[in-house]
């Protein structure tokens, strides 16, 4: 790693103003897991960090709101969000997620907001949280704005927000209704990045399909949702045979890529087993609930 | 020293230290030069556990934490463990199971035992498995490990 110089604001917009829109070696850090990896293989050498360790306490606290909506705070470390109570009782599949999402120590240190704004396709919140219908609130020079968890990405490492903007606060809607699961496949061995992560929320009404989202994410060069493939899916009866159509559908729609973890060809077959599983678990929980 | 080098005081196992720290440097090539030799960087990338620090109370992987992040915190090695009188009732557990053999990830299996059992004092199998699924023992000692944790608890609950 080489030398660079180390901001530590003491409040949000002073972190706001530390950051520079046109220059890509200036960066926020939070916890740091994902920037430290690409510090220490020289991916990055920034002129200038921009520590949100010091900032309100505010941005790492996790709430309800008056109508069910969870607030958590974009610097909650991952291993408050698995260990919070609220999380829990709105969206379990949020632990759940958890449980295999690297390691004790890496949950410990690293946070929501940088986990969204690194823009690694093979990260596990983005699918889970998109699924929920989650957005993200950012913070910039020029006020607030809201981006749905699934237009965050606009490529590979790629999102649509400023070098100069932050994301402060991740709100997920209430779930009363839905059931949420999430699948990833390592190809290589049980810790090892996804080849494929699909999340899958729905809604069974008498039977059939009320709403769904389905997100698939890692096989492809962004988190994507397959508005196609819900298309198959909504008002029609939850069968077997439905979930089949729907894992064809899926496969033919997913831009899958090759990478090191498999090629577009297998990843493409994993897609449409995944999908079927995702749906068919989702609905079993849509029909106990 | 470069330009950009930070003062930072932070408590080091019980102690208050002042340094100066480069910002480019991680935790354990600050522990390194205190002469803190416990925790080791390996994989380099926080897949392995072998550069486990406590820090403000929890487990990170010192080899993917800036050292300028301890500043007004609290840092506990291995080294600190046994309060240089008695070994911890994890490190006699570790040795009477034999729970390794070259030791190069013993100190951070040890460091991740104590806070899983500050967690769970009374894991299962598959609770020991889960928390320890980021710390690799390339001399696969893993069968011992995991009776050198229950054992390490029934010690503990007995204290």
């Amino acid at each position: 790693m080489t030398p660079f110089e180390l901001a530590e604001p003491k409040t949000l917009n002073e972190a706001i103003a530390l950051l520079d829109a046109e220059d890509p070696d200036v960066r926020p850090i939070s916890g740091g897991t994902a920037l430290m990896l690409m510090m220490k293989s020289g991916v990055f050498r920034p002129n200038r960090l921009v520590s949100l360790q010091r900032v309100e306490a505010d941005y790492s606290r996790i709430q309800r709101g008056g109508d069910g909506t969870l607030r958590i705070g974009a610097l909650a470390s991952l291993s408050q969000i698995e260990h919070s109570g609220e999380v829990r009782q709105v969206a379990p599949v949020i632990e759940k997620t958890m449980r295999h999402l690297s390691n004790v120590r890496v949950r410990n240190v690293a946070r929501l907001g940088g986990n969204l704004a690194h823009g690694d396709p093979h990260m596990d919140l983005p699918p889970v949280l998109s699924s929920l219908g989650a957005k993200a609130i950012v913070a910039g020079p020029s006020g607030q704005r809201e981006i749905m968890i699934e237009e965050l990405f606009s490529g590979y490492y790629e999102t649509v927000l400023d070098r100069n903007e932050l994301i402060t606060f991740v709100d997920v809607p209430s779930q009363a209704g839905w059931s949420s699961v999430y699948f990833k496949c390592t190809t290589r061995s049980a810790d090892d990045w996804p080849a494929l992560g699909i999340a899958c929320s729905l809604r069974v009404e008498n039977g059939s399909i009320g709403d769904v989202r389905l997100m698939i994410s890692a096989a492809t060069e962004k988190l994507t949702r397959l508005v196609a493939t819900e298309k198959v899916l909504r008002g029609q009866q939850a069968s077997e045979a439905l979930f089949e159509r729907a894992g064809e559908s899926a496969m033919a729609e997913a831009e899958v890529i090759d990478d090191s973890r498999g090629s577009a060809s297998y990843k493409s077959e994993l897609v449409r087993v995944y999908v079927k599983r995702a749906l068919r678990q989702a609905s079993v929980g849509a029909t106990q609930s | 020293m470069s330009e950009h080098a930070k003062s930072i005081s932070f408590e080091l196992n019980g102690s208050k230290t002042e340094m100066l720290v480069e910002t480019h440097e991680n935790l354990v090539e600050l522990l390194i030069r205190m002469n803190l030799n416990g925790a080791r960087e390996s994989c380099g990338q926080g897949l392995c556990g072998c550069c486990t620090v406590i820090v403000d109370g929890s487990a990170v992987s010192g080899c993917l934490y800036p050292a300028a992040f301890v500043d007004g915190k609290t840092v506990t090695t291995v080294e600190h463990l046994d309060n240089n009188v008695h070994l911890s009732p994890v490190q006699e557990a570790f040795i009477e199971e034999g729970a390794f053999q070259c030791g190069f990830c013993t100190s951070g299996f040890i460091l991740m035992t104590h806070q899983l059992l500050e967690e769970k004092p009374k894991p299962t199998d598959e609770e020991i498995r889960d928390y320890l699924a980021g710390n690799l023992c390339r001399c696969a000692a893993y069968p011992e490990i995991i009776k050198a944790v229950k054992s390490a608890a029934n010690k503990m609950a007995r204290a």
